[in-house]
């Protein structure tokens, strides 16, 4: 049991700052991003007696991150991209530096993408290696490799014509 | 103009960081288990009272026909049906395996798994409703027996109306919702399906 709690606070303080940017790119908000981030960590700790030594554990816990956001639109009440993008702006509003204002429009930017591009373009810009998110999303590494140059087109675009407006 | 080199420069440098700390988290992991107990343990202590009550009855009451005895097994019946498929589903959706699995059958999963909840909160309802209207009408061969006819007639009136109501009015709306939130739910994990599809 203590070996046990030992194992879950390493993997937490090596993995739950990329867990929570990958659940803050999906929801677009940061309580959510921190609840779904707890969720995760539940699970982690539930399930890690079952964890085979056949995957790195972080690749084992972003499959835990990726599926409990895929299952939040379940419960998520129905929120327009507006809706979600003023909620990332008055995240932001407390700390208005020119940077922060930045990162507010990278994750607006994010958020018009479509749900499995928000996932593989937060673990691209962690710099979790291909083969990892490969395994992660469950696609070949090939047709990953297209996703990300086009997903890197799409989120550059967006953010552009963001920050023009 | 930013190339994405930059804006990956930017998203290194940012500040959000997660505001859940490890003790946090092992709080929370103490209180949702205890939460999850209690939850199942109130369930199990409503759905044995119900069943001991049935028991106790139709051991302490000795009543004339057999079909009454018949009405109490069906309710319990009904009742242990309600409660295994409750429990049956929330083993099912904490299981692991399908946490663990890629998106795309997680997804699958949880597609197949809303559509055997809502087939269990409507079109099971419809057998559950007959259940109970033939224990309701079995029940009634014993009271033919007991109270007087007009007294009878009333309850019986009472209780086909309150069961029309039930079917007609409260079921019907209570299906519509279910099937429009279970439509759009679907929808969305039709959409984002077809995201992770591997071509």
């Amino acid at each position: 049991m203590r070996d046990q709690r030992q194992l879950f606070q390493q993997l937490f303080e090596k993995n739950s700052k990329k867990v929570y940017h990958l659940c803050y790119g999906y929801t677009g908000d940061s309580d959510s991003a921190n609840d779904l981030m707890q969720e995760t960590f539940i699970k982690v700790w539930q399930n890690l007696d079952t964890f085979r030594n056949e995957s790195q554990f972080s690749t084992w816990i972003y499959r835990i991150a990726v599926n409990t956001c895929l299952s939040y639109l379940r419960t998520a009440k129905r929120r327009t991209t507006d809706e979600l993008n003023d909620n990332i702006i008055e995240n932001y509003a407390e700390e208005p530096s020119e940077k922060q204002e930045q990162i507010a429009l990278l994750y607006k930017s994010i958020s018009q993408l479509d749900e499995n591009e928000r996932i593989i373009i937060t673990m691209v810009l962690d710099e979790i290696p291909y083969p990892e998110i490969a395994e992660v999303a469950g696609i070949s590494e090939g047709n990953l490799r297209v996703k990300i140059h086009r997903i890197k087109h799409k989120l550059t675009e967006i953010y552009n014509s963001n920050e023009r407006l | 103009m930013k190339g994405f080199d930059e804006i990956q420069q930017l998203w290194q440098g940012q500040k959000p960081e997660p505001n859940v700390s490890f003790e946090t988290i092992l709080q929370h992991i103490k209180s949702h288990r205890t939460a999850l107990t209690k939850k199942l343990f109130w369930q199990s202590v409503a759905v044995g009272t119900a069943v001991l009550t049935a028991l106790w009855i139709c051991i302490v009451v000795d009543f004339s026909t057999w079909t009454t005895y018949l009405a109490l097994a069906i309710m319990v019946g009904c009742i242990g049906y309600y409660f295994a498929n409750q429990l049956n589903d929330y083993k099912d959706i904490s299981r692991s395996r399908h946490l663990l699995s890629k998106p795309q059958d997680y997804i699958n999963y949880l597609r197949a798994f809303q559509q055997k909840r809502n087939r269990f909160n409507t079109r099971s309802y419809v057998v559950y409703e007959i259940c109970i209207a033939v224990a309701f009408a079995l029940y009634g061969i014993e009271m033919y027996f007991i109270l007087p006819f007009w007294t009878l007639a009333g309850i019986f009136i009472f209780v086909v109306f309150w069961f029309l109501i039930c079917h007609f009015v409260f079921m019907k709306q209570y299906i519509k919702h279910e099937n429009m939130r279970i439509e759009e739910m679907i929808g969305n994990l039709e959409r984002i399906k077809g995201q992770f599809r591997d071509r």
